[in-house]
């Protein structure tokens, strides 16, 4: 017995020495109800619109925020009015036990035509109180403005089309104008401004190479045979980046060469047309963008005048369409689509968008031309530049305008890319964000928050910009 | 053939009971150890032709082994390597558990990925057994497929000396440095009872718990809701339990057996990763993980019929319906409010069927030979989910499901040319249904050298077959071509080994054992994931690299009165040729050493034994492919595991206090630069291997009448 004793003494000691309590993060956080938006463009809006606001979580009781309002040159019942009303200065937005979202009813009533006095006027709604039932804060987007200025910031969330990503979404900052696009629309891009040079596109992992031939009726299945392995995206050889357009989106560099005002010089092209929007449904996490093989052309593109002139067909036909091709000078590209056989719009006006959300052919130095998923690319055909701040040297909130430097934005369209997401964790890394300068000289920070949904679904990107002031 | 009968009937009716009377304190008497595995009947491991090496019932009992994982650790050549699925499996040679067996009484156990291989070491639990017996080398003609580097048989106990038999026990195990009665360490609780209804039918059932509560080491567990690396657990939490019976009915000349067992285990899965959900409109995140739960079950049934018809037959037949099945159920975890707020199940992998392996010997009354033919035949059906893949950038591009139906017939004959050299040679023939017939030959020999000296000679081959992902990985997308090939060619195993045991016992007192042997080993026709064509890159998998492996080994016991001292040394030669096809394929030899040794003292007086364990794994080196193809050499550090005990017994034996300390020396992981680097991760540098020090106390009482 006394043995016994013993031996349980010794393991209780063992005990002591070893027993710890296992680390417990404080899992507690308060409600909070902020604005969905920084700002509103008033000129977007007719009559009435809601203003919205969201809950941090579904609401377990009911309540309601007390919204001030302060406006800048504007006058109640002139200039605007909400429901509820806010006559006073302050109005209340109940909200429901489960809700997750509300809104308050803004009406305008700033008539076009704007004149000069109308665009000094403004609107700014704060919250100052909210009442819940248990720990609140006052944070996030506290506070929205209604006015003709730009965009102060938002939260969105680009529809690229879940796993498959079938969609192109191209994103103006300053405006909140998001404009989406299937991918497969188009073929070649055909590039308005200077330089005579097409593009292929590189969201179907398209490949182009340069044959010795003039004559396209000439060239046949056959005689492409031996190329047909290497023109392609994704063969891990190191050349093949010559068969895509340069990733960085250098317009001097694209697979296809500069198009020559003498026909001679211009070159028949073999064309891989990449591969369909995937349809598979990927295990959670992974993505299925590329589907089917869409086929191969022939294809030799000429000048006519400032206009191009494109020549295309199957490998064995040995006849051709030869179809004019127009600049559109508020365009970065004129879009051709072999499935319509026509010009197709798929950009925005070259000023009217910043970020672009594809799929995207970038490479990897070494291995050669690459599909990516879930990239974006900032429109360097027009302008826009990017470059990237780590958060150990600016936090994303108190990064100001004394922070820009310009010598840091560099001529590349990749610089969010790919290398905003770590697939391997389905997250957005947190240790960086950009900072965006667009063609009017506007400075946005943007912070990508996520490139899956909840349940982990790859293709639901999601980013937060404000305006550097 | 008296001698086999005789050994036969020393098992069934007095060795057991002889065992179970040793149980507590035992004596070592290595030479009348009665082994099973290999041999046409029962019989010492000094008759054997096989070289068995004997893990007994009180070895076990002083390690307070819970499961083969917890005990296997201090084999020599064979090394326990856990792997982040949170299985444990054997890698024995260099080969991994693909190429090694084991058994419980003779016939292959299921697991979710196999019959007989790929087992999850921790699922195997030890309390009914009685011993445990290890051979090395390919055993085809006696064990069937994929018993190439090796077989584990694991003996259970069939019968008591006493009417009532009840043994409850719990054993309380910190996991490192971690514990508490709460959400960490390692709990186990179990229940045995036996009972001889008479002297014919015999029944037993147990129950166990073995609750492993994950090993923390730095990370912050399922509730920890940053995004920095930290959540999760360094070891995944398990929970098991296994219920396992036996009905036992013995006749003078014959028994029969029928045991059961149900095993479920838990291992949940705290993803590192956590979803912050931020929303800057309110500047608050919803943190999320993305949890999965993988839950095992296994059914095993056996129903066993063995004995001797009037000394002209002896017959051993074993019918088995075996099912393990692996459900995985994919959390969506809201780490604040800790709920899951969806939550998926399906099933991750399966394996079910029915087995038959019958044995039949002794057909000639004659001291000189005897011949032993049997069938094997199983009908297996698997199932593996797309995601049920062993590289996780691997995928099939559907759900597996297949069936394999296996008939081998096998035969062997033991030759005693005289009372010091005996002969086997045996053969058996492989017909499946899905591959084309495969044959494994052996040949035995042992010659008793005299005074004390014996050399055994044991030459065997064995097929290994391809596995679901070898057949039918499937990943193709526009940047990638990977591909299983469903025209794969089972591999082909082949082994040598020669042993020389010399034994010296000095005036009853001391006895010496010295064991030297030298192996070599070959797999052709190796598996493995090969470029098939450049442009555009291609892989698939194919019969192309060959492995071979020599080396020698010395082990050495001394018994001097109450003290026992053992050890072994193995010194290895691993040659393994990655693509035998490719220009540079670099086929040196890469050398490695093991060690190990064991020492145990008793004290009769006190009822005391203290015993000392300690395996030393010297560096392992492996050619490696960088992604620019150049080929390095890789090396995984040495390391070494000690763990000590101490083991007492109090009121006439019947309550058995064991204490102790594994893994002194605090392994935790060793650096490797010898795993391969993917398409995608970079070699990793890091090897997992236990949980550091970590200290047990197991108390167990038995009430006997």
């Amino acid at each position: 017995m006394k043995a016994k004793i013993y031996f349980l003494t010794l393991f209780l000691i063992a005990l002591a020495f070893s027993g710890c309590e296992s680390d417990k993060t404080d899992l507690s956080q308060p409600f909070v109800v902020g604005f969905a938006n920084l700002s509103h463009d008033i000129t977007r809006m007719h009559g009435q619109a809601e203003i919205k606001m969201k809950l941090s979580e579904p609401a377990t009781s009911n309540g309601s925020v007390i919204i001030k309002v302060t406006p800048t040159n504007a006058q109640y019942t002139v200039d605007f009015e909400t429901i509820p009303s806010s006559e006073s200065g302050t109005f209340e937005v109940p909200f429901l036990a489960g809700q997750t979202e509300i809104s308050f009813t803004y009406e305008n009533k700033i008539e076009q035509p704007y004149v000069e006095d109308d665009k000094l006027k403004s609107v700014r709604f704060s919250i100052i109180q909210i009442n819940y039932d248990s720990q609140v804060s006052i944070q996030g987007y506290t506070s929205t403005l209604v006015g003709f200025g730009i965009s102060l910031g938002a939260t969105l969330e680009p529809e690229i089309g879940g796993p498959n990503q079938g969609n192109q979404v191209f994103i103006d900052l300053s405006t909140e104008l998001v404009t989406t696009s299937v991918r497969d629309k188009w073929d070649l891009g055909f590039y308005s401004d200077g330089l005579s040079r097409v593009v292929i596109n590189g969201s179907l992992y398209m490949a182009a190479k340069q044959l010795d031939a003039t004559n396209i009726d000439a060239v046949t299945a056959a005689t492409v045979q031996q190329y047909q392995s290497q023109v392609a995206v994704g063969t891990f050889e190191a050349s093949n980046v010559n068969y895509v357009d340069a990733p960085n989106g250098d317009i001097g560099k694209t697979a296809i060469s500069e198009i020559s005002a003498n026909d001679n010089d211009n070159k028949v092209y073999l064309l891989n047309l990449g591969y369909s929007i995937g349809t598979d449904v990927p295990p959670v996490g992974s993505v299925a963008v590329a589907g089917s093989s869409r086929g191969w052309k022939k294809i030799r593109i000429l000048k006519s005048g400032d206009n191009y002139v494109l020549q295309y067909a199957d490998l064995n036909s040995t006849m051709h369409t030869e179809v004019t091709i127009p600049r559109s000078p508020d365009y970065n590209f004129t879009f051709f689509s072999f499935n319509t056989q026509n010009v197709v719009t798929i950009e925005p006006e070259k000023a009217k968008w910043d970020l672009n959300f594809t799929v995207f052919t970038n490479e990897i130095v070494g291995s050669g031309s690459y599909g990516y998923s879930d990239f974006v690319l900032n429109n360097l055909k027009a302008g826009v530049k990017v470059y990237r701040v780590n958060t150990s040297v600016k936090s994303f909130e108190n990064f100001a305008l004394t922070d820009i430097n310009d010598a840091n934005f560099t001529a590349d369209q990749r610089i969010i890319g790919a290398e905003w997401r770590d697939v391997f964790t389905g997250t957005a890394y947190t240790d960086r964000y950009y900072i965006l300068k667009d063609i009017d000289g506007n400075y946005y920070k943007i912070k990508m928050m996520a490139f899956v949904n909840q349940g982990g679904v790859r293709g639901y990107p999601k980013f937060q910009y404000k305006l550097v002031q | 053939m008296n001698f086999n009968i005789k050994y036969f009937l020393f098992t069934a009716f007095t060795g057991i009971c002889t065992q179970a009377q040793q149980d507590t304190i035992p004596k070592a008497n290595r030479l009348d150890e009665v082994v099973i595995t290999g041999q046409f009947n029962p019989q010492s491991v000094k008759k054997s032709v096989f070289q068995v090496n004997v893990i007994t019932r009180a070895d076990i009992d002083r390690q307070a082994g819970n499961n083969l994982a917890d005990l296997l650790n201090q084999s020599l050549n064979i090394t326990v390597k856990p792997s982040p699925n949170g299985k444990s499996g054997v890698s024995m040679f260099g080969l991994d558990a693909e190429y090694f067996k084991i058994l419980v009484d003779n016939i292959p156990v299921i697991s979710d990925e196999g019959l007989g291989n790929n087992i999850d070491l921790t699922q195997m639990n030890l309390d009914d057994v009685q011993q445990i017996e290890i051979v090395e080398g390919s055993m085809g003609v006696e064990y069937g497929a994929n018993a190439v580097s090796g077989i584990i048989n694991i003996i259970t106990k069939k019968s008591s000396i006493h009417k009532w038999e009840i043994t409850p026990s719990i054993q309380e195990e910190s996991v490192g440095g971690e514990y508490n009665m709460n959400d960490m360490g390692r709990h186990i609780q179990s229940l045995k009872i036996g009972h001889n209804f008479n002297s014919k039918f015999y029944a037993n059932a147990m129950v166990t718990t073995n609750d492993f509560k994950g090993f923390f080491n730095n990370r912050k567990g399922e509730k920890y809701s940053e995004n920095d690396s930290l959540r999760g657990y360094e070891w995944r939490p398990k929970n098991q339990l296994t219920a396992k019976s036996l009905l036992s009915y013995s006749l003078k000349n014959h028994r029969i057996f029928y045991k059961f067992e149900y095993f479920t285990e838990d291992v949940y899965n705290y993803n590192v990763t956590v979803t912050p959900n931020d929303q800057a409109a309110t500047a608050t995140s919803f943190p999320t993980a993305n949890d999965i739960t993988y839950k095992t079950k296994r059914f095993f049934h056996n129903l066993n019929a063995s004995g001797r018809f009037a000394d002209a037959l002896n017959y051993d037949i074993s019918l088995s319906y075996q099912e393990q099945k692996r459900d995985a159920e994919d959390n969506i975890y809201d780490i604040r409010r800790d709920e899951n707020i969806k939550t998926e199940r399906y099933r991750y992998e399966s394996r079910k069927g029915v087995y038959s392996k019958g044995n039949f010997s002794n057909f000639l009354k004659n001291e000189t030979i005897d011949f032993l033919v049997g069938y094997e035949v199983s009908d297996i059906s698997g199932y593996a989910s797309v995601l049920a893949t062993g590289d996780n950038l691997l995928r099939r591009s559907e759900n597996t499901d297949n069936k394999l139906g296996s008939y081998d017939v096998f035969a062997a004959t033991e030759i005693n040319i005289s009372n010091k050299f005996s002969l086997r040679p045996g053969a058996r023939a492989l017909f499946s249904s899905m591959f084309d017939t495969q044959a494994a030959v052996s040949l035995s020999a042992r010659y008793d050298l005299g005074r004390g000296y014996e050399l055994r000679a044991v030459v065997g081959t064995a097929p290994k077959l391809p596995s679901y992902d070898e057949l039918y990985t499937y990943l193709k997308d526009v940047n990638h071509d990977v591909q299983g090939n469903l025209n794969l060619k089972p591999e082909q195993g082949k082994s040598i080994f020669l042993h020389l045991n010399k034994t010296f016992i000095a005036e009853n007192k001391m006895q010496f054992r010295t064991k030297f042997t030298a192996f070599y080993m070959d797999v052709a026709n190796r598996i493995e994931l090969v470029i098939v064509n450049s442009t555009p890159l291609q892989l698939q998998f194919n019969n192309v690299d060959i492995y071979r492996t020599f080396g020698t080994s010395i082990t050495s016991s001394m018994d001097y009165d109450n003290l026992t001292i053992s050890g072994g040394f193995t010194f290895s030669g691993v040659s393994k040729v990655i693509d035998a096809t490719a220009a540079d394929a670099n086929d040196d030899y890469l050398y490695g050493v093991q060690l190990n040794s064991n020492v145990s003292y008793r004290i009769p007086k006190w009822k005391t034994v203290f015993s000392a364990f300690l395996k030393y794994n010297g560096p392992e080196y492996q050619f490696v492919t960088l992604s620019d193809n150049t080929i390095v050499k890789g090396k995984q550090n040495d390391f070494t595991f000690f763990d000590a005990t101490i083991r007492k017994t109090f009121a006439k034996d019947r309550f058995e206090v064991t204490a102790g300390a594994r893994n002194l020396f605090n392994v935790i992981a060793v650096n490797t630069t010898a795993s391969g680097a993917g398409t995608h991760t970079a070699a990793s540098t890091n090897q997992l291997l236990g949980y550091g020090r970590s200290y047990f106390l197991k108390l167990l009482y038995h009430f006997n009448f």
